[in-house]
């Protein structure tokens, strides 16, 4: 394949379009707005659908129906909007449908702005709907990578039965940058889900494709049911990038756009003799705690910078358990941290603990 | 020489970084250059993002006014009309992407009498990969610009994976779309770091203002 230049919301579409998906239903919201355009141009080109919605909310509805048939679908949104999906998530884990959700993060809480920004770490890996319930969640730092990640998701929506999100931020779904597609998938090749699917029940009994049960111990085994499947997914789908670990002093702890600047700062402070190293979750649930656990055993300080209030961070501290210092560093409001303010801040930071 | 000058073209084909360095060219020949950022479309990477440096060079820089330069707003400041009205200047309009963006030049037209539009074609971006897509495009686009396109501009490129091969095949095809549609190319886009490069048509060289230090 030759290389094109595509940002990265155009990057997802394109890619889901190859990893087999022809039914896209959304809603427009800025920062990812080119996502759902270039969808409408292309998937009638693919015999697809697209279709935009009234709302979010409709939206939702529409993933859990076209899901419901065994087909691959996808919808994207930015933050607020997908807040207003939360239910319908929720409603999707519970009844194992396969379907890829992409949130183009901007500022916030609230409406925000139109800013990059990675407030919603929490919603996408700690719930965000109700119940208990998790999405596999992929963080590209790259527009290539935007493009691996959304082949990726749709293979273990399938795998799992479950709804998986791409986790980008308005920056990543801007920047233009060159990329590879993948070859087109054969649609006769995608997974077989007639054993649950709804595909029209001549012949056979109905399936029952549902996130309800009147009966708390039938409940309950659905609850377990999940529980089981996450555990599978956390043993088998953690997924990180270590970028100069292997002799640094200090690691840096980002994921998505932030860690594409943290790799700039690694090289500066190369430059000046500094042994600091990268550690991106790419999967940002299930989150890698042990490779990070194993790193703190070699690490003096870890940094962990993010455009939130210290979220992932969190999960750092979780994985690190006390052992080592864990300081922090943050820009929000959609304000992106430039590679010389984070080199500046870890000095600061490195100098004091010297 | 035109008053006016309109760059046009799908998302993502080029139009900022070569309506910018088109200023400045202009800038090298006449006292008085304006660039107009009437893109309603891209919430990042525009015009306005680079104020500073342009009016460094000498060039007036027209954005909406204030904090609404952060916004993804339908607005058209006044003094747009005013300065591809004023005899004085030489105005360059830096336009939002695709029908939608392209809506503000058929705002415009009483003002644009004197005008050349430019359509900017990167044959690496997607819906003008081939001569096909090109037509596709001009026709759009001129429809909702309610003007002819004077111009085709071949900006083939992949960033700094740019090489003078790429540029060459876009303009092969460029070039080809050109014959049908009966338009002239302007010229073919070259970005500072190639050299030594024989184009068919007159060459541009250009800086890259939209970029990241990451």
């Amino acid at each position: 394949m030759e290389k094109v230049m595509v940002k990265g919301t155009e990057a997802i579409g394109e890619a889901a379009i190859r990893a087999g998906c022809r039914h896209f239903f959304g809603y427009p919201i800025t920062p990812q707005s080119e996502l759902p355009e270039y969808m409408s141009k292309r998937l009638p080109e693919v015999d697809g659908v697209f279709l935009q919605t009234e709302s979010e909310v409709a939206t939702v509805n529409m993933l859990y129906g076209a899901a419901c048939t065994g087909t691959r679908v996808m919808t994207s949104t930015s933050s607020p909007g997908f807040s207003l999906m939360m239910e319908g998530v929720s409603y999707m884990a519970c009844a194992q449908l396969p379907a890829v959700f992409v949130n183009v993060v901007r500022g916030g809480p609230g409406l925000g702005d139109i800013q990059p920004a990675q407030g919603d770490y929490w919603q996408a890996t700690k719930g965000g709907g109700h119940g208990d319930y998790k999405l596999i969640v992929l963080a590209p730092a790259t527009v290539q990578e935007a493009v691996d990640l959304t082949v990726l998701a749709f293979d273990l929506a399938d795998k799992y039965r479950t709804p998986t999100l791409i986790l980008a931020d308005g920056l990543l779904g801007q920047m233009m940058e060159p990329v590879e597609f993948p070859e087109f998938r054969d649609l006769s090749t995608l997974p077989d889900h007639s054993s649950w699917a709804m595909t029209g029940a001549k012949g056979r009994k109905p399936h029952i494709i549902t996130s309800f049960d009147i009966d708390p111990y039938i409940l309950e085994k659905m609850n377990l049911e999940l529980v089981k499947k996450y555990r599978e997914i956390e043993k088998n789908e953690v997924r990180w990038e270590e970028f100069k670990t292997e002799d640094a002093d200090i690691v840096i702890t980002a994921f998505g756009t932030v860690a594409r600047i943290a790799k700039s700062v690694v090289e500066m402070a190369r430059k000046d003799g500094l042994k600091v190293g990268l550690f991106r979750p790419i999967t940002v649930w299930p989150f890698p705690y042990e490779p990070l656990k194993k790193l703190a055993e070699k690490v003096d300080l870890f940094f962990d910078v993010e455009m939130n209030m210290g979220q992932m961070l969190e999960d750092v501290k979780l994985a690190i358990g006390g052992e080592k210092p864990v300081a922090f560093y943050s820009r929000m409001g959609g304000v992106v941290p430039t590679p010389n303010e984070i080199y500046e801040a870890l000095k600061k930071e490195f100098g004091r603990r010297e | 020489m035109s008053k006016n000058f309109v760059f046009i073209g799908l998302f993502g084909s080029g139009k900022t970084e070569v309506a910018i360095n088109y200023s400045i060219f202009l800038r090298k020949k006449y006292e008085k250059v304006a660039i107009a950022d009437v893109d309603i479309i891209s919430p990042y990477f525009r015009t306005r993002d680079v104020v500073d440096l342009l009016e460094k060079k000498g060039i007036k820089v027209i954005t909406p006014p204030g904090v609404l330069k952060y916004a993804d707003l339908p607005i058209v400041s006044g003094a747009v009309a005013g300065f591809l009205q004023n005899k004085d200047y030489k105005t360059v309009l830096d336009v939002g992407g695709e029908e939608n963006g392209v809506v503000v030049v058929g705002y415009l037209k009483p003002y644009l009498e004197d005008a050349e539009i430019s359509l900017v074609i990167n044959t690496r971006r997607p819906f003008t990969s081939d001569v096909e897509g090109i037509i596709k495009t001009y026709e759009q686009l001129s429809k909702i610009a309610k003007l002819k396109i004077s111009y085709l501009i071949n900006n083939t490129n992949l960033s700094n994976e740019t090489t003078k091969e790429i540029i060459l095949e876009g303009e092969e095809i460029v070039s080809k779309a050109s014959e049908v549609l009966e338009v002239p190319v302007k010229f073919t886009v070259v970005p500072s770091f190639i050299s030594d490069i024989n184009t068919k048509f007159p060459q541009f060289k250009i800086e890259r203002f939209m970029k990241m230090e990451f």
